[in-house]
């Protein structure tokens, strides 16, 4: 609970630096794989979903949680990026449970 | 116990059944104003960080844009300053090409093909304590010696000295070895035009009961054969009588500013 509570923040403020910070440097890098691939939502909720305990599930509420940001800041409708985010960490941990743990 | 039959559900369903509940959930906010409301809210509350981020951004890209685009900006530089270069030159060159159009224009004007055949020259070189130019005409174009050189408003400069094959030497008629019959327009006054040197013409041999005025016109007379006859000399600057001398002597003002001067005409058949 106290990891979900401190993560949250720096999700909120990884996709401000997203949308206002490394928009710039999307741009600046168009047409290039970093400027597509440049997500840092993205990769911090895979880094948390894999890192943390198989059995625990904050992985996949941070995943709402980053997917929910990123549709504020975006021009998606709500619940575009969530449920991305939330089919992804948890076909992450079913990988995880499943087959390596 | 409708609670307790939930539990029992296994995890896949529950995951299903959140899943489902959740895109119903978007569904619902998506289609009313709450999605808006909740953007608003989350705008509002980071639109102080939002912008320092974004400025911080934009100044940061900017710094590396621009060391990422010295080598680009450097090379169109280098071409923009040759292609600058070419420019000037074609400038240049068309700015000589208007002059002469200008004066071969005038020339026109005033009739001069008509009257005798004519050679465009440039002048390259003056010599003005010595009351000589150097012209861009020579032996090749057919240029020969004592060959009268004139301007386009017909006024005389002198006559063709030294010829070189692609050059010639023109002696003004302010030269001292210059002399040449001339009379004053419009009557039959007639004397001797004589170079004294330091662009000054006199015109000398003009017995003293003529009168002469101040500002009359000298023109050239075929006496001599060196000139065509009526070209344009000068005019009267300063009549000076001596009563010891039997002729009367006129200072003449040039017709030409041999400083201004820039192309002339050759006259090479009369």
């Amino acid at each position: 609970m106290k990891k979900i509570l401190i993560l949250i923040p720096f999700l909120y403020i990884l996709t401000l630096s997203q949308t206002s910070f490394l928009i710039h440097f999307n741009v600046f890098l168009k047409g290039g794989f970093w400027g597509w691939a440049l997500n840092l939502i993205l990769i911090a909720v895979i880094l948390i979903t894999v890192l943390e305990k198989p059995e625990k599930n904050s992985g996949i509420f941070l995943g709402v949680c980053g997917g929910f940001f990123l549709d504020i800041f975006s021009e998606n409708f709500i619940g575009f990026h969530i449920l991305i985010f939330l089919g992804l960490s948890l076909f992450i941990k079913f990988i995880l449970r499943k087959y390596v743990r | 116990m409708r609670y307790n039959k939930i539990m029992k559900l296994s995890p896949r369903v529950k995951i299903g059944l959140i899943i489902v509940l959740l895109i119903a959930l978007f569904i619902i906010v998506n289609l009313t104003s709450f999605s808006k409301e909740i953007k608003n809210f989350f705008y509002l509350i980071s639109s102080p960080i939002q912008k320092t981020l974004w400025r911080a951004g934009d100044n940061l890209s900017d710094f590396f844009e621009a060391i990422s685009e010295i080598e680009k900006l450097k090379k169109g530089a280098e071409e923009l300053l040759l292609k600058n270069q070419a420019l000037t030159a074609e400038n240049a060159r068309l700015k000589e090409l208007k002059k002469e159009n200008e004066v071969l224009r005038e020339a026109l004007e005033i009739g001069l093909e008509k009257e005798f055949k004519l050679l465009l020259a440039e002048v390259t070189g003056k010599d003005i304590f010595q009351d000589a130019l150097l012209i861009n005409k020579g032996s090749k174009d057919g240029i020969l010696k004592d060959f009268p050189v004139i301007t386009q408003q017909k006024a005389l400069i002198g006559r063709c000295g030294e010829v070189y094959e692609n050059f010639s030497k023109v002696i003004l008629i302010s030269n001292k070895e210059s002399s040449f019959d001339a009379k004053i327009s419009d009557s039959d006054i007639q004397g001797l035009v004589k170079g004294e040197g330091n662009l000054k013409i006199f015109l000398d041999l003009v017995p003293k009961e003529k009168e002469i005025n101040e500002g009359a016109i000298i023109v050239t007379t075929a006496l001599g054969g060196i000139f065509p006859e009526g070209l344009l000399v000068g005019e009267i600057k300063k009549v000076l009588k001596s009563d010891i001398q039997p002729w009367q002597e006129a200072e003449i003002k040039p017709a030409f500013d041999v400083k201004e001067m820039e192309t002339l005409f050759i006259i090479t058949d009369y």
